[in-house]
């Protein structure tokens, strides 16, 4: 598809049709067709899982080029708090900021003090919202199209509020054109990020017309350069306005970690994710205020993107909590400004992309779901995906939809072989 | 598209589009909550509409940990109607001795042990019944109970 928004892409050359991602993909979007892998754009949720657990390295993140910054009369890098985290305590925040202006920024701007005004507004939204509870942290671009398209009933739980990352790039902007006398479109924001789901909230966002940021880079190919540069350019800007509250927001717990309300949780990783918002839409966890909740399984720091390891990762963020001290750095007087200004509020309706039933017309749909059953009595449920889907029973909802055939299983081919022998009575000529 | 009938009326023959049973097993609660999830995915393959599907899971979730918790074992059983979707939930267990003080928010018999666990504060029968349009239950102590309850949902079929 040529206008695809999504921010993996795979390499046709390099794939070998493995199977490898089919199984390992969390919505099932992935089939193997002629020996290449297809995305369903429908269901992809830009987790990343498919390039992370690819042998052959055919899945690539769709990031931004030194051609795109150059559409810009002055660029900004605007780095994921998991930027930070990748290197030792060698190289402090100060450090990795200077870097970034080294290689070719005009500017980079931290979000971490905004990561603390929206812990602030969430607390706020907390206290005045009527529910349905508990409220849900949109943090994780992945979380929330899992949430649009496998529980879109859970849609009126996400918290109303914008990323940080969102809300620092539109402030910038502004300011920034009126500082320079530019034209905001002049100004190109790039993010730092530690995961394709971010690449593809920025082409194809999510509770916003359009991002306020132009493109991202990754930490895992800015790492060399920046490593480089802090070596061979020696250097450290102010870091006054870095917020250790905000720099928590890189882990698992860190949104929380900085939050009033105390009545919440942190939810770890895909599997965890599935099995407490499962309950989530029973009725259960009606008790909790807000849920943070991560695709991956420590946070940003786990991103598919990042070069250290999120072990390695967590530990650098708390050598860095140690130095820089942990004071506020947001005066909430100004989070409450912004509040009344609505500064903070997402600016369009999150919609719901539910997956399609069999079929629109109940009696139709009715009757696809027994010939499914049927077939899944037929298929062998070992979910070997040597079919090109990922699992027996995913075969056959492809078969009732018309997207596949009985006979792409093998073991459905291999009897059907076997039964031919036999009665093979006359003979094999030539 | 006009009211649906109400297909809990009188017992009438009535057309039961798709069905399917679920066992459920007392105090087995390593796989509480897996029916309603099972029938979850059922309705929502066949285009349920989301409000519908939600209330039918609120009210099985309900249910089912009511059987676990409370009997032997039961059954649930699924039946898509023109009108909605009826479920049946029969068990073989203690059944209940006040059916209208059970029918009360906060009233409850759970033991320590399930309230540990976050059951029991006394909502799962008006819980069920709230998020039904049709609700009925009948209970003989030292027996059993058995709940039907309907959500309506409009679909196409009807038309």
């Amino acid at each position: 598809m040529v206008d695809r928004t999504h921010s993996l892409v795979a390499d046709r050359t390099r794939c070998i049709g493995c199977v490898t991602c089919t199984k390992a993909c969390p919505t099932r979007a992935i089939r193997v067709r002629d020996d290449v892998a297809a995305v369903n754009d429908e269901l992809c949720i830009d987790c990343g899982t498919c390039m992370e657990v690819c042998p052959n390295d055919a899945v690539r993140p769709r990031t931004s080029s030194s051609a795109d910054m150059k559409r810009f009369k002055y660029t900004v890098a605007v780095p994921s708090l998991t930027l930070y985290a990748q290197f030792g305590k060698e190289y402090p925040p100060g450090q990795v900021i200077h870097a970034l202006r080294t290689i070719g920024f005009d500017e980079v701007y931290d979000i971490s003090w905004m990561c603390e005004m929206v812990a602030g507004a969430t607390d706020a939204h907390l206290s005045e919202s009527r529910g349905p509870w508990p409220k849900i942290s949109v943090t994780c671009p992945a979380l929330v199209r899992l949430v649009q398209i496998r529980y879109p009933d859970l849609i009126p739980h996400l918290v109303p509020i914008e990323t940080p990352r969102e809300l620092a790039a539109k402030l910038r902007r502004r300011r920034l054109a009126g500082q320079l006398g530019l034209d905001p479109g002049d100004i190109g924001m790039f993010f730092i990020t530690p995961c394709t789901a971010i690449i593809h909230s920025i082409v194809a966002p999510v509770g916003l017309e359009a991002s306020h940021l132009d493109g991202a880079f990754s930490i895992a190919e800015m790492y060399g350069p920046l490593l480089k540069a802090m070596r061979d350019h020696p250097g450290s800007d102010a870091v006054d306005a870095v917020s250790v509250r905000g720099l928590k927001w890189a882990m698992a717990g860190g949104e929380i970690a900085g939050m009033r309300n105390a009545n919440s949780m942190t939810v770890r990783g895909l599997h965890d994710v599935i099995y407490v918002f499962d309950r989530i839409e029973s009725g259960t966890f009606r008790s909790v205020d807000f849920i943070e909740a991560y695709i991956c399984p420590d946070g940003c720091v786990s991103g598919g993107l990042t070069i250290a390891g999120r072990y390695t990762a967590q530990r650098n963020l708390q050598e860095a909590y140690r130095t820089l001290g942990d004071q506020a750095t947001v005066k909430e007087e100004k989070v409450r400004t912004l509040l009344r200004e609505h500064f903070f509020d997402v600016e369009s309706e999150i919609r719901a992309r539910p997956i399609r039933p069999l079929a629109s017309d109940l009696r139709h749909a009715i009757a696809l779901k027994r010939e499914k059953d049927a077939l899944l009595e037929k298929l062998p449920r070992k979910d070997c995906a040597a079919c090109g889907a990922p699992d027996c029973e995913t075969l056959a909802d492809d078969v009732v939809r018309g997207l596949a055939r009985l006979s792409d299983c093998v073991f459905i081919r291999l009897a059907a072989l076997d039964q031919r022998k036999p009665n093979r009575k006359e003979p094999i000529h030539g | 598209m006009t009211g649906p009938t109400p297909p809990l009326a009188d017992g009438a023959a009535e057309e039961v589009l798709y069905s399917e049973s679920f066992r459920i097993v007392g105090n087995d609660f390593e796989h509480g909550g897996e029916v309603a999830a099972r029938v979850k995915a059922i309705l929502k393959q066949l285009g349920f509409p989301g409000d519908a599907i939600r209330r039918v899971s609120i009210a099985n979730f309900e249910a089912e940990m009511n059987v676990i918790m409370y009997a032997e074992e039961g059954t649930l059983d699924l039946a898509v109607v023109p009108g909605g979707v009826r479920v049946t939930v029969a068990d073989r267990g203690q059944g209940i001795p006040d059916i209208d003080w059970a029918m009360q928010e906060g009233h409850s018999t759970a033991t320590p042990e399930m309230r540990a666990r976050g059951f029991g504060a006394g909502l799962g029968l008006p819980n069920i019944k709230r998020n039904s349009d049709e609700f009925a239950i009948t209970s003989t102590v030292g027996t059993g109970t058995t709940l039907r309850y309907v959500v309506y949902a409009g679909l196409s079929a009807e038309n």
